[in-house]
């Protein structure tokens, strides 16, 4: 597992907040990788046959396997376990921002700075935008206050505390950049359009920028936009993305309605986004990356697998339930190719594809099997 | 810490209930901070037994007879309160979230 990078916005740890941050991690791998896979064990051997024996026949669906599954001892155990880890990794990373945070907040102020011409990013907040109520109803996965509560003037802290705790979350899997989603959906691009030299590029959703600085670096003579709701990771990217040298336009934006001109994009992305937005602006995020895309131009968006058995949907939706990712369970059965034709897309301009890209990195128990989800479209 | 602002701790939303009892799920929680803080402090004890090894000096005498002085003995009250909180901040959040449903219910009647 390649190290977490480190770069001039990340917080530094003392000896025991970095041994904190160490076994949060390994708890988690442990967590994944040994306890996890059990429950399917368990599920086989004891809870199908219970149900099967008391009904006649097998759970007729993933809400079955809920009510049967839930009252699993074992289960019951991972769950507690692993809910309980995911509170104390932001614990864990939450500590070292809040003591350099005056710190952070001025490198953030001078980095913003670095840089001229087309070398220099920019940031573009905008302190009237309403953050939707899927961000506001309930905190994502956990993080104290989300992607988008400025806790103090300027502040960085939610993307710092991202930055490492996404890191963590995979123990160390989305690689040493957090680069894993980008280079993923990269390797998709690469692979099935490889003549595609977009010029303009728009990353929906960027938080830290992460996959952001991937598709810049890929792509050095493009004009690369992200965007996101949440004002403190936008500084955090804005900064971060100066500290790496690549030059990138960040805006805080709804991706369900931004200010770019119709046709402003060649390439329209999302990574791991659209399971975090609701029912209502899904619809309203397709339509408008239609709107933005010039003619020819690709809309592409990485989604997580959501499991195909009862049981593997089941599992999948423990985020959904219990680490706040409220909306992902509707995305278990939602017909995206559907939804897409409803934005306005041309039927056989649209894909719902899968793709395992090829890790070079002992991706550990995180990604082995791992099928990502992409939704790619052509407007026509 | 002295922060003027001081960002929650917790995440805004509903905790699930795992287990029958609620004291099971306030244990398990409490479990997990503690093997987190068991493992810092293994790894504070190799840190220091690595440094000594290398830089001896010092006997074993030493560390089974130290007495903290009184600056020492408040540093290390301090780190037993953080202790503490972390061990107990789930039991709080629990208090908490209970007393919020409970002004929820009395503010909108039964039903909620
Ligand atoms: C899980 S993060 C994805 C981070 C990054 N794209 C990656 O590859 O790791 C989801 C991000 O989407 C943003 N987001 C969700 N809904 C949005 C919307 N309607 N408009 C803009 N950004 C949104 C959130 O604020 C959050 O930063």
């Amino acid at each position: 597992m390649p190290a977490f990078k480190q770069h001039p916005m990340v917080p530094q740890t003392t000896h025991d907040e970095q041994a904190r941050q160490d076994f949060v991690s390994a708890l988690r791998g442990h967590l994944s990788g040994r306890l996890m896979p059990g429950a399917y064990q368990v599920y086989a051997a004891r809870v199908e046959p219970a149900f099967r024996s008391k009904h006649g026949r097998g759970p007729k669906d993933e809400h079955e396997v809920r009510h049967a599954m839930t009252e699993d001892p074992y289960y019951q155990f991972w769950s507690a376990m692993q809910r309980r880890s995911q509170e104390l990794l932001w614990e864990s990373v939450i500590d070292p921002t809040e003591r350099q945070l005056p710190e952070l907040i001025d490198r953030a102020r001078t980095l913003g700075k670095r840089g001229r011409g087309k070398r220099r990013g920019t940031l573009r907040l905008d302190p009237k935008l309403v953050v939707p109520k899927y961000h506001t109803a309930a905190d994502i996965h956990l993080q104290p206050g989300g992607y988008h509560t400025d806790f103090t003037a300027d502040d960085v802290a939610a993307g710092a505390v991202y930055d490492k705790g996404i890191n963590l979350y995979m123990g160390g899997a989305l690689g040493e950049e957090n680069n894993l989603t980008g280079d993923t959906l990269l390797a998709y691009v690469r692979e099935k359009h490889p003549s595609l030299k977009p010029r303009s590029i728009l990353d929906l959703g960027c938080a830290i920028g992460n996959s952001t600085v991937v598709w810049a670096r890929a792509f050095p003579k493009a004009r690369v936009h992200g965007i996101d709701v949440g004002a403190p990771v936008l500084r955090y990217a804005h900064a971060r993305a100066q500290a790496m040298g690549v030059a990138v336009d960040f805006s805080q934006q709804n991706a369900e309605r931004t200010d770019f001109a119709d046709g402003s994009f060649d390439l329209v992305l999302s990574h791991i986004v659209l399971h975090e937005t609701s029912k209502s602006a899904l619809t309203r995020v397709l339509a408008e990356c239609r709107r933005l895309l010039k003619p020819g131009g690709l809309m592409l968006h990485l989604e997580i697998p959501r499991g195909r058995t009862d049981i593997e949907k089941f599992m999948h939706n423990w985020e959904s339930y219990n680490n706040n990712e409220t909306f992902s369970r509707y995305m278990t059965d939602l017909d995206l190719k559907a939804e897409t034709i409803k934005a306005g897309f041309a039927a056989d301009a649209v894909l719902v594809d899968e793709f395992a890209p090829k890790l070079d990195v002992a991706q550990m128990n995180y990604t082995e099997h791992f099928l990502w989800k992409i939704l790619a479209a052509f407007k026509r | 810490m002295s922060a003027a602002h001081e960002p929650p701790r917790g995440a805004k939303g509903h905790r699930p209930q795992v287990f029958d009892d609620p004291a099971v799920d306030q244990l398990y929680a409490a479990y997990v901070a503690i093997a987190t803080e068991l493992s810092v402090a293994f790894e504070r004890i190799d840190t220091l037994e690595r440094l000594l090894e290398t830089q001896s000096g010092l006997s074993r005498e030493a560390i089974r007879d130290y007495q903290p002085n009184e600056s020492v003995s408040a540093e290390r009250q301090q780190h037993r309160a953080e202790l503490a909180e972390r061990l107990l901040r789930p039991f709080r959040d629990f208090r908490e979230q209970r007393i919020a449903r409970a002004n929820r219910l009395s503010d909108t009647g039964p039903g909620d």
